[in-house]
């Protein structure tokens, strides 16, 4: 792919043949994929297992929907829906970042990249609080299978994010270099990082809300 | 036609001699030993133990004594404990082939193949251990018998950390990779393997519902997910060894080289 000839879409991040260097060659709406294929290939293969694990979830809390609901008072909402401010923030400051990227402005696109994984270990620190809380308040508070859930959830989803801190700052790294406009890798960070952010916001609804 | 006559031994022999002077014999047999560990996994764990898929926890006593003293379970943990080696030649070709990759810290592969080994044990052997006890001694009293029935699957299931660490290796060898031996999708596969292992872990504290040890989530999904990278993995080893040029094979042997 020759750089000469393809122009970013700053504001869809598409590439579109340019119109001057190709000649008469149509203008075809473009369907590039952002980042690595394999990367697509993992999240959406990561949201077919959680989706398995949601279903589980619904199923078992049809069961004992009491329970459930006990266990889902106990839960500190206002804790959750900060932490769903922050990861959206994130993402939404992620995706700034990749636009600041396209249009090769890589100093404010280091920036906001910085601020969306600070903002992404904001959400860590709180959920570890949040952990403590619970478990400070005594084992039987925090017993039967709604908390199983409540736990495996949140500690894969902190998992996912503490991988995406690794991802992001890797992909920072790559900014620092990047000079040719191949933001493969910075993609592939933020594809991964908005579906973190779907993940905690589907694991919100169901456990702190539903 | 002359050729009509020519006597076939002579092709037989010449096949039978490059088959023995194939530079990389050594390492089709250990490759071709994967498929026959794990048919041999299969009539030790499904068809003789009925280990897989496991018994509820929740399991009345006197079928977990029936179960434990069953004489086919001692027939698949003698078969256990005879083959349960064959795994160390797939170690070696993992670690053969592992060296071909490039940029890559030879700790990854030393980590691989050590975490393996350490991982039979808890894996399998431990619980081999406890069900031929179970049968050795059928005049235990039940409350034994559901002791070492319950350790065996604990040991069983809820082997984890190494399996997680041996998988992590993994996907980071692959991604660091420049000369992509194996598909990047396949270090992201090993991800998902990862996070379904991770799963089991409630297994120590559930006896019913889907983290129990015979759960959906801590058995099922991890299963069907660790036999899907098993065969792409085996595919892409196939393949490795197949694509391996014949002078990189470092014959004979340098001196340091492992």
């Amino acid at each position: 792919m020759s750089h000469s000839s393809i122009t970013y879409d700053t504001d869809t991040g598409f590439t579109e043949p340019n119109p001057t260097a190709s000649g008469s060659a149509p203008v075809r709406p473009n369907t590039r994929l952002p980042g690595q294929a394999a990367m697509w290939f993992f999240v959406l293969g990561d949201l077919w297992i959680f989706t398995c694990y949601f279903a589980c979830y619904a199923f078992d809390r049809a069961r004992e929907p009491m329970a459930f609901l006990q266990g889902q008072h106990t839960l500190n909402q206002d804790m959750g829906a900060f932490n769903t401010i922050l990861l959206l923030s994130s993402s939404l400051l992620v995706a700034w970042c990749l636009k600041a990227a396209r249009k090769q402005e890589y100093t404010q696109a280091r920036q906001l990249l910085m601020m969306g994984g600070a903002s992404g270990v904001c959400f860590l620190l709180i959920k570890a609080v949040e952990w403590y809380i619970k478990i400070d308040a005594g084992l039987p508070e925090i017993s039967g299978q709604f908390f199983i859930y409540y736990f495996m959830f949140t500690g894969l989803h902190f998992l996912h994010v503490s991988l995406g801190l690794a991802i992001l700052t890797l992909a920072y790294l790559e900014l620092k270099k990047a000079t040719s406009g191949n933001l493969a890798f910075v993609e592939s960070g933020a594809v991964y990082w908005h579906m973190v952010d779907l993940l905690w916001i589907i694991i919100f609804a169901l456990l702190y809300l539903m | 036609m002359s050729s009509a006559a020519v006597p076939t031994s002579p092709g037989i022999e010449l096949s039978k001699s490059r088959m023995l002077s194939n530079p990389k014999l050594d390492q089709w047999i250990c490759f071709w030993s994967i498929p026959v560990f794990y048919v041999l996994f299969g009539i030790i764990f499904v068809i003789f133990g009925r280990i897989m898929p496991p018994p509820t926890p929740a399991m009345a006593t006197a079928d977990v004594v029936a179960f434990m003293t069953s004489p086919y379970l001692s027939i698949a943990v003698v078969l256990l404990a005879l083959s349960l080696g064959i795994y160390a030649l797939n170690s070696g070709l993992m670690l053969t082939q592992m060296k071909r990759m490039e940029g890559v810290s030879p700790v990854l592969r030393y980590g691989y193949i050590a975490v393996l080994g350490v991982g039979g044990l808890p894996g399998c052997l431990f619980p081999g251990y406890m069900f031929a006890l179970g049968a050795f001694r059928p005049e235990y009293d039940a409350h034994i018998q559901v002791m070492l029935y319950e350790l065996g699957f604990l040991c069983f299931v809820g082997s984890l950390g190494c399996f997680i660490i041996q998988y992590t290796l993994f996907a980071i060898a692959v991604f660091l990779d420049k000369r992509q031996l194996f598909p990047k999708w396949l270090a992201y596969f090993s991800i998902w393997t990862l996070v379904t292992e991770l799963v089991a872990a409630p297994v120590f504290i559930t006896q019913t519902g889907p983290f129990a040890w015979d759960g959906l989530l801590a058995f099922y999904q991890g299963t069907v997910i660790w036999v899907a990278w098993q065969t792409c993995l085996t595919f892409y080893l196939y393949k490795a060894i197949k694509e391996q040029p014949i002078e990189e094979l470092g014959l004979p042997m340098q001196p340091n080289e492992l």
